[in-house]
C-alpha cells in the first residue's frame, strides 16, 4: 500500500517543485492555462458550429499544438508542464464508477441482449480495426494503438500504458474512432432503418465512447443513458480483458 | 459561505477517488494483474457504491465535474499526436483505414445484432402475454 502512496507524492513533490522553477515557456503557470484557454475556446467553438468534426478533444489540442510551435516549445517539456492534469487521470478513470452505479437499473431491465451486445461490440471494434490494419501492413506499435480505439481515452491511457504502447497515438486514434463514429454513425442507422433509440445510444457507446455519447445526447436523453453506460461497461471490459491478449 | 460549507463534503469525494485510485493501483502491485491500477480501483468503487447502496452527495458532486472536465485532463495526451514523426507512411494509412473503415463497419454489426436481439426478446415478451 505505502509503496503507491509514496510514489504519488512522490509525482506531487515534482509537480509541486516545477511550479517554484524560474519562469519559461514551458513553465506550469504557463502550460496550465495555455490547457485551460485551449480547452474553453475548443469548447466555445463546438457549441457554436456544432458538429463533432470541431469536438474540444479536436480544437483544444490544436490550439495547443499551434501555440507550443509558435513558442517553440517541445513536447517534454509540455508534458512536465502539464504535470498536475496527468496527476488527475487517475482519479477520472475512478470517477467512470458513478454514472455506471446510477444506470445499473437501466441494465437490468434490458438485461441479456445488452450484455450479449456488449461482449460482441467490444470484441469486434478492435478485432476489425486490427485485422484491417495488419492486411495493410501496419507495424505493431499501430496495431496495439488501435485495440484501445473504442474505449474513452483515460482508460485508454491506462491500457497503453500498460501494454508499452504510445500515450499520444492511443489518445489520437480514441479521438479520431470517436468523431468518426459521432460523425456517421446516426445517418448510417437510419438508412438501414434501425430506429430504435436503445440501440443508436448502445452503439455508440461501444465504438464510439464519450464523443458518441454527445452526440447519443443530441438525439434523446434515453439514447444518451444507453451510450453511457455502453462506454463504462465497454471500457471496464475492454481494461480487464486486453492486456492478457496483447503482451509487450 | 456556501463554499466553505460545501469543501467539506468536495474534500471527502475527491479523497474517495484518490483512495480508490491508489487502492486499485496497489491490488494490481501486489497480485501482478495486467490489468490499468485505476480502472480496478473503479470497479472496486463501483462495488463498494453497491453495497452501500446509493452515492455519496460530495462523490457524486466532485465525479460529475471531473467528467465534465475530462477533455482538460486528458488534453496534454492527446496533443502528442502530432509530434509523432516516428511512423511510416504506410503505417499512416493502415492506421486512417482502420478508424474510418473498421469504425463503421464495428458499428453496423454492433446495432444489427443488439437491434436483432432486442426485437426478438420484445416479440417474446408479446407472445407470452398473450398465452396469459
Amino acid at each position: 500500500m505505502w509503496i503507491e502512496w509514496q510514489r504519488w507524492l512522490d509525482q506531487l513533490q515534482r509537480v509541486i517543485g516545477d511550479f517554484a522553477q524560474p519562469l519559461t515557456g514551458a513553465h506550469p503557470l504557463v502550460i496550465l492555462p495555455l490547457n485551460i484557454l485551449g480547452f474553453w475556446i475548443g469548447l466555445k467553438i463546438y457549441r457554436r458550429i456544432g458538429s463533432p468534426i470541431l469536438h474540444p478533444v479536436v480544437g483544444g489540442s490544436l490550439l495547443v499544438f499551434a501555440w507550443l510551435v509558435f513558442m517553440g516549445v517541445d513536447f517534454a517539456a509540455y508534458q512536465r508542464g502539464s504535470g498536475l492534469l496527468y496527476l488527475l487521470l487517475g482519479p477520472a478513470v475512478v470517477a467512470l464508477a458513478i454514472p455506471l452505479k446510477q444506470n445499473l437499473s437501466v441494465v437490468r431491465k434490458v438485461g441479456w441482449p445488452l450484455m450479449l451486445g456488449l461482449l460482441v461490440g467490444a470484441v469486434l471494434a478492435p478485432l476489425v480495426a486490427v485485422v484491417i490494419a495488419l492486411l495493410l501492413g501496419g507495424s505493431k506499435t499501430v496495431l496495439i494503438a488501435l485495440t484501445t480505439k473504442s474505449v474513452t481515452t483515460p482508460v485508454a491511457l491506462a491500457l497503453a500504458q500498460e501494454m508499452h504502447g504510445i500515450q499520444s497515438l492511443a489518445a489520437g486514434v480514441v479521438a479520431f474512432t470517436g468523431i468518426v463514429g459521432a460523425v456517421f454513425g446516426p445517418g448510417l442507422l437510419r438508412r438501414m432503418n434501425i430506429t430504435d433509440e436503445r440501440v443508436v445510444g448502445f452503439s455508440m457507446g461501444v465504438n464510439a465512447h464519450a464523443i458518441g455519447t454527445v452526440r447519443a445526447l443530441e438525439i434523446s436523453a434515453l439514447c444518451g443513458a444507453f451510450s453511457a453506460l455502453a462506454m463504462g461497461l465497454c471500457g471496464a471490459l475492454t481494461a480487464l480483458v486486453l492486456p492478457a491478449f496483447v503482451t509487450p | 459561505m456556501a463554499l466553505l460549507r460545501n469543501l467539506p463534503r468536495w474534500l471527502l469525494g475527491a479523497g474517495l477517488l484518490l483512495a480508490f485510485d491508489l487502492a486499485g493501483r496497489t491490488l494490481v502491485a501486489a497480485l501482478a494483474l495486467p490489468v490499468p491500477g485505476p480502472v480496478v480501483g473503479m470497479l472496486l468503487l463501483l462495488l463498494a457504491l453497491m453495497l452501500y447502496g446509493r452515492v455519496p452527495r460530495g462523490l457524486a458532486e466532485v465525479a460529475e465535474q471531473i467528467l465534465r472536465l475530462l477533455v482538460l485532463i486528458f488534453l496534454p495526451a492527446t496533443v502528442g499526436i502530432y509530434f509523432l514523426r516516428d511512423l511510416s507512411s504506410g503505417d499512416w494509412v493502415a492506421l486512417l483505414a482502420a478508424m474510418v473503415i473498421g469504425t463503421l463497419i464495428s458499428f453496423t454489426l454492433t446495432a444489427l445484432l443488439l437491434n436483432h436481439l432486442i426485437q426478438r426478446a420484445g416479440t417474446k415478451r408479446n407472445r407470452d402475454s398473450h398465452v396469459d
